[in-house]
């Protein structure tokens, strides 16, 4: 059952956040909590997180897999409720989905009843109306002409993540949540695809964020990374990603890079532990 | 290997009519006539008025049987499928109904429905409309959550996520109720027209039983299973152009 059905009190507590900059899609986790209810017994996948990103910054969340990573980005898709806090998205609480929070899942998930341009175009359709020639031009800036009559079916893997990649631009979202998007691709494909989304974030001006359990793609990608502990999922720490833009990925050669990826390392070593401890412990 | 199998269904086509014929020649099936006596009484039948009558009766209550039943069946089993609130309210009652053999109610539909015509159809009807009800249900279920997800956060509204999403992703389960609906659309037909009477091919081959013409049983038969098999190519014809994507095409 979704939120939607569930009336509840959970807007107008928060305050507008100030926006001093004219710039859209900052996100505000506040004391985010997310309880998983499977036939009364209690799965506490994300407790008392909370978690700052601005307008336009690239943020990526890095954690151990069953951490609760998917419970948040859902939440702020607006696809779950939160057990108690919530989320904040320019000032306004996250109720329903909303076209400007664009997802990017996990598997693809374009749909396979349409073909590759009706996928592309499927948001614009839904909405103001399809720009003639708009599909095409995102196609092709992802590699993807002569692809448009295809069905996903028909696509590599690599080109599937790209052309749901372009579904999501030809909507125009002010945040693309990404949930390990490159996870399943190979070495090469993946390298291909994280140059091509640093492209396209370094023109759009959008707010992304990028969940990955890839330490090094982390860093690659991201202004910040907010590193999560072991479940009931918080923020353990955030570690700022000081490496100049444009990046390419030969910045994991560099020195700077390799220091914070042994930060983030330790970080993650030591939170390792400490559920190791627990575990014994119970 | 793909040739050899071929000679060997073609084979058992083959058995039918000569075990056929060998049954009637040497009167192993007493009162079976013999192929050649079917296809004399068949040359004949085509010359009949009643015949053309009955057979055009017969597909007509088929297919606007079957065009009612999917046409409630397919929205209906959409929305029991996403909805609970829906599923809650209808379901058990359906799941009631469903066991009863849509011919046990002839006797009671010819008794209360106005007119004969109307209980064949409501027979029909029943055939066709739970098969497509049931894999429809199944079809809107099986549908992944993150499909209705991604819609709605392209902007899709309830309607368009039904519209666009739900409803072809479903497709592949509805088409398959459809084939087994068709199926039983003709067989409910067949045995209310043996029992309510009038017209129809059902009719038509229990006339030729109680005037004990037996040829012309043996043509009723043929002719049925021909509408039977034609009417289910069609189903699958339409539903290999709806649902094109599952299967890749050649680039
Ligand atoms: N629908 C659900 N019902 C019950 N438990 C769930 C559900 N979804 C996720 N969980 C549990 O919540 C925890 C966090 O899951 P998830 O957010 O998917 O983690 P991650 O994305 O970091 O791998 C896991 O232990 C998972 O088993
Ligand atoms: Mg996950």
């Amino acid at each position: 059952m979704s939120k939607h059905d569930d009336p509840t009190d959970d807007a107008s507590t928060a305050e507008p956040a100030p926006d001093t900059t004219g710039k859209t899609g900052a996100i505000a986790l506040d004391n985010l909590n997310k309880t998983y209810d499977p036939e009364g017994e209690h799965v506490v996948a994300v407790e008392d997180m909370d978690l700052d990103v601005a307008a336009e910054e690239f943020v990526a969340l890095l954690g151990p897999s069953g951490c609760g990573k998917s419970t948040v980005l859902e939440c702020i898709a607006g696809y779950l409720e939160p057990t108690e806090g919530e989320v904040v998205v320019d000032g306004t609480p996250v109720t329903d989905p909303d076209p400007k929070r664009g997802v990017v899942f996990q598997e693809n998930r374009l749909f396979p009843w349409k073909t590759i341009k009706e996928n592309v175009e499927f948001g614009p359709r839904m909405h103001e109306g399809v720009e003639e020639g708009r599909a095409e031009s995102i196609l092709d800036e992802m590699g993807l002409d002569g692809f448009e009559d295809a069905y996903p079916s028909e696509l590599s893997g690599g080109m599937q993540q790209r052309a749901e990649l372009a579904r999501l631009l030809a909507n125009d979202p002010a945040i693309m949540l990404m949930d390990e998007p490159f996870s399943a691709l190979d070495a090469l494909t993946k390298e291909i695809m994280q140059k091509k989304l640093l492209e396209v974030w370094e023109r759009d001006n959008r707010t992304v964020l990028f969940i990955t359990h890839d330490v090094e793609e982390a860093i690659l990608l991201a202004d910040r990374v907010a590193i999560m502990t072991a479940r009931p999922g918080q923020i353990k720490d955030v570690i700022d990603v000081d490496i100049d833009r444009p990046r390419d990925p030969e910045v994991v050669t560099t020195d700077r890079f390799t220091e914070l990826r042994e930060r983030a390392l330790s970080v993650i070593r030591e939170e390792a532990e400490r559920a190791l401890e627990q575990e014994d412990g119970a | 290997m793909e040739s050899r199998r071929r000679l060997v269904r073609l084979g058992s086509i083959l058995a039918v009519p000569v075990l056929w014929f060998v049954a009637s020649r040497f009167g192993l099936i007493a009162g079976l006539p013999t192929p050649v006596e079917v296809a004399d009484a068949y040359v004949a039948e085509l010359y009949r008025d009643d015949f053309w009558i009955s057979t055009i009766q017969s597909t007509i209550r088929v297919l606007a049987s079957f065009v009612v039943a999917a046409a409630v069946a397919v929205p209906l089993g959409l929305l029991i499928g996403r909805y609970t609130i829906f599923a809650d309210l209808t379901f058990p009652a359906l799941e009631m109904l469903r066991p009863i053999p849509p011919i046990a109610w002839i006797p009671f539909t010819i008794l209360v429905l106005p007119a004969a015509e109307l209980s064949i159809m409501f027979i029909t009807f029943l055939g066709a409309f739970f098969p497509i009800l049931l894999n429809t249900v199944q079809g809107a279920r099986g549908v992944e959550v993150e499909y209705p997800r991604a819609a709605q956060s392209l902007g899709a509204n309830s309607y368009q996520t039904f519209r666009h999403v739900i409803f072809p992703g479903a497709l592949p389960a509805i088409h398959a109720g459809m084939i087994v609906g068709m199926g039983l659309a003709w067989v409910n037909l067949i045995a209310a027209e043996m029992v309510a009477g009038g017209t129809g091919l059902g009719f038509l081959t229990w006339s030729a039983y109680t005037s004990g013409s037996y040829p012309t049983i043996i043509v009723g038969v043929i002719t049925i299973g021909l509408l039977g098999a034609i009417s289910s190519a069609l189903v699958r014809l339409l539903g290999d152009w709806q649902i094109g994507w599952t299967e890749p095409r050649p680039n």
